[in-house]
């Protein structure tokens, strides 16, 4: 069956064949929807959660993440026509005076496993640069890292920056880095804060579509 | 003592010689403008556009001729200045945690001012330690004072060379200040500099920042202490493969000590790179992983062939808890960097991969550390240590128990640990069963619940107060 091949060539991190059988399932008359729900995700599911065992690695994850993004790419312009439904977007980074970006992106290679296109504005990001790129892309989401408690701080000043712009409403904004908690989270008004990359990625295969459509853009 | 050797000479000759091909075909991203000038001044290809700069052999051999083979460690009190190699290993504490594990309640919580008094105090006090570096952040640092309300208690209270690193230019120049005051001028200061500056300028792979970049250009333009530290993360950052790990950490160094010898020949230099293989698994870091220990060990022997001493950060764990992954993870890899002749050791206090100082980690690493001087110290070769006559004079079946020799030994030849037990069994279970965390929270407590001896005058600590309005009261008080 065509899903399970997907499935498979997801896992494997074969891009080319992840494209073929998706162009196959796609030419076989199934729903744009269902090759990405039952072939794409499906296979991406997987992947993730024998990396959540540890059976699978660092590298294999995003592998599987470029073949399901490489599926995708033929999906998506049938999604957006025949439904006007996006998969989402994301605008990440690390925040003004901060280098440090393997968690972030660890972050972004489990996120990007859920299908959603992500914007990665890298380290050093100003208020200003985030603020730029929020409305310039329009994301559902704005991810930012932090591992410096001097650093930490920044994120109040990008949310700060997004208030006086008027344009933090209809965005959620998560926030993450070793230094960081909950507790915090709350404190610069920020929406969600995890402790890692799979439980963003576990709220997100939760709650995604709720989050989109919940935004009336 | 011999060095434990991983490479021959030729193997060791290879990597210097495939670390001058990354340099001049690949390059550095150099992102510091200063930097960027200070290269292209001395030859190196440097394309302002693209800050990417290009280092001819040459230019790398000749910085590699004014290298130095000594570092010192001044401290405020001159008895516990230290000099690499001569004074190897030297332990210096794990630093800049953000958080503490709170000695009352055992649950993580952020750090003080208030708890660096007291690290420093306990630093001053365990003999294992050579240099504190300030352990934790203090959460408590009024606006405009980060680097001082670190800086200020440690200082009050630990007369051993203080190190750690300042987040900006004005922070650095604000402890520079303190220093001056300390020391009773400027010029005084400079000749005894007792705070050791360090940073992380190079960000594997091959990049130069800009503000750590712009602090140690600052500092050896100043001719004060600072060293580097470079961290390639196998897996994430540098190759995984422990040679390509080793060749591309060893090419960053020679990119951090051209930069130097070329602001100032002859500047003193730590080879300080800190490679690790990340748990492919989650991608977490592994400081604690078996491959740093090996890592530093063939770090160390470059280090040798360019005659700088070596070391910084090894032995530290990612346990969560001062237990045995804690110790074994400490102790394996210093010993394994103890024997291939690491010089520095930032070993002491701190658990979950550099996030949370703990009071006993940091007395059971005093431990280690006299573990591994005494492994320092050796055999002591010589006729007389060989006792023919004593083994001749006891005979088969007689006892050494009551020699005059013995006696004179007793008190030196061995590591009399506080922390290890060595109790037989029972008398252990009457005491409660106390593992070495337990153990090692008492000499901590003792230690700490008398006055320090060593706190700045009332004089002087007025002095600075008045300096610096606002300052944090930075005393060590143990209140457990
Ligand atoms: C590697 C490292 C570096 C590397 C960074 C390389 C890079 N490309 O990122 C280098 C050497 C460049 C570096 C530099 C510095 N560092 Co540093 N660094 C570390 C270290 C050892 C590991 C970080 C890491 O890679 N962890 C592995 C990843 C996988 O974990 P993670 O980042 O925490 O990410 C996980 C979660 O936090 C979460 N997450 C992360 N981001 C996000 C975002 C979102 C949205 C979500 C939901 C989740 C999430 O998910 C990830 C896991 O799934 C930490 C110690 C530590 N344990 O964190 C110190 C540490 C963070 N650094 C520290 C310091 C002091 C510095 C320097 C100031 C040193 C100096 N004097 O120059 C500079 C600062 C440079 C700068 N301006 O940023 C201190 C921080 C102190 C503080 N102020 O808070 C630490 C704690 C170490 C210490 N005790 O000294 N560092």
């Amino acid at each position: 069956m065509v899903f399970q091949g997907i499935i498979k060539s997801i896992a494997a991190g074969d891009a080319e064949q992840s494209m073929v059988l998706t162009q196959r399932a796609l030419a076989q008359g199934f729903a744009a929807e269902s090759v990405l729900e039952k072939g794409l995700i499906a296979g991406m599911d997987r992947v993730a959660e024998k990396f959540r065992e540890q059976r699978v690695m660092v590298p294999e994850v995003l592998m599987a993440s470029r073949a399901m993004h490489a599926g995708l790419s033929l999906v998506e312009p049938l999604l957006e026509s025949s439904e006007k439904k996006s998969t989402g977007k994301i605008v990440m980074g690390t925040v003004a005076g901060d280098l440090h970006d393997i968690g972030l992106s660890l972050v972004k290679m489990l996120v990007m496993a859920t299908g959603i296109e992500i914007i990665n504005l890298g380290v050093d990001v100003t208020p200003k640069k985030f603020a730029s790129a929020v409305r310039k892309e329009r994301p559902h989401i704005l991810m930012m890292s932090a591992l410096l408690t001097t650093t930490m701080t920044m994120m109040k000043d990008v949310i700060d920056e997004l208030e006086s712009l008027g344009i933090r409403k209809n965005l959620v904004v998560i926030v993450g880095g070793a230094p960081v908690d909950a507790g915090f989270a709350k404190r610069i008004g920020a929406d969600y804060y995890f402790e890692d990359a799979f439980e963003v990625r576990a709220f997100l295969v939760e709650n995604l579509t709720k989050l989109i459509s919940k935004k009336s853009r | 003592m011999e060095f434990t050797k991983l490479f021959s000479q030729s193997e060791v000759e290879r990597v210097h010689e495939a670390s001058l091909e990354i340099l001049e075909n690949v390059g550095m991203l150099v992102r510091n403008q200063k930097a960027m000038e200070i290269f292209s001044k001395n030859g190196c290809q440097v394309d302002m556009e693209t800050m990417m700069v290009k280092f001819p052999r040459e230019v790398v051999e000749k910085a590699r001729k004014t290298f130095v083979p000594t570092y010192t460690f001044t401290a405020q009190d001159p008895k516990f200045d230290v000099t690499m190699p001569g004074d190897r290993p030297i332990v210096v504490t794990g630093s800049s945690a953000p958080n503490i594990i709170d000695p009352e309640t055992g649950e993580e919580r952020r750090a003080t001012s208030d708890d660096i008094a007291n690290i420093a105090y306990l630093i001053n006090e365990l003999p294992g330690f050579d240099v504190f570096s300030i352990s934790t952040l203090a959460e408590d640092a009024p606006e405009g004072q980060f680097s001082l309300s670190r800086f200020y208690p440690a200082l009050k209270n630990c007369k051993k060379p203080v190190r750690s690193n300042t987040p900006n230019m004005e922070d650095l120049k604000a402890v520079l200040d303190l220093g001056a005051l300390i020391a009773g001028g400027e010029e005084e200061y400079r000749k005894r500099p007792f705070i050791n500056h360090h940073y992380c300028p190079v960000v594997s792979p091959l990049t130069f920042d800009v503000d750590s970049t712009e602090a140690v250009i600052y500092l050896i333009e100043q001719g004060l202490p600072v060293y580097g530290t470079i961290v390639p993360n196998a897996g994430m950052t540098s190759p995984l493969s422990l040679m390509g790990t080793l060749t591309l950490g060893n090419a960053e160094f020679l990119g951090l000590a051209t930069l130097t010898q070329m602001i100032r020949p002859g500047a003193p230099m730590i080879y300080a790179v800190l490679s690790t293989v990340a748990d492919m698994r989650t991608g977490a870091y592994a400081p604690g992983a078996i491959e740093t220990g090996m890592l530093q060990m063939a770090h160390t022997e470059m280090a040798r062939f360019y005659n700088v001493p070596s070391g910084g950060y090894i032995g530290l764990t990612n346990a969560h808890s001062n237990d045995a992954q804690s110790g074994y993870e400490t102790g394996m890899n210093t010993t394994g960097a103890l024997l291939a002749g690491a010089d520095l050791f930032n070993m002491g206090g701190l658990l979950g991969s550099l996030m949370a100082f703990d009071f006993a980690k940091a007395v059971i690493d005093n431990e280690i550390a006299l573990m591994l001087k005494r492994m320092k110290k050796g055999f002591e070769y010589n006729e007389e240590n060989l006792c023919l006559d004593l083994i001749a004079k006891v005979g088969p079946g007689g006892s050494y128990m009551d020699l005059d020799h013995t006696m004179k030994n007793m008190r030196t030849i061995a590591v009399l640990p506080k922390v290890a037990t060595r109790e037989m069994r029972r008398r252990w279970e009457d005491q409660g069963k106390p593992d070495a965390h337990s153990r090692a929270m008492k000499e901590a407590a003792k230690i700490l619940s008398k006055p320090n001896k060593s706190r700045f005058s009332e004089e002087l600590d007025a002095k600075v107060r008045g300096h610096f309005k606002g300052l944090v009261a930075g005393d060590a008080k143990w209140g457990i």
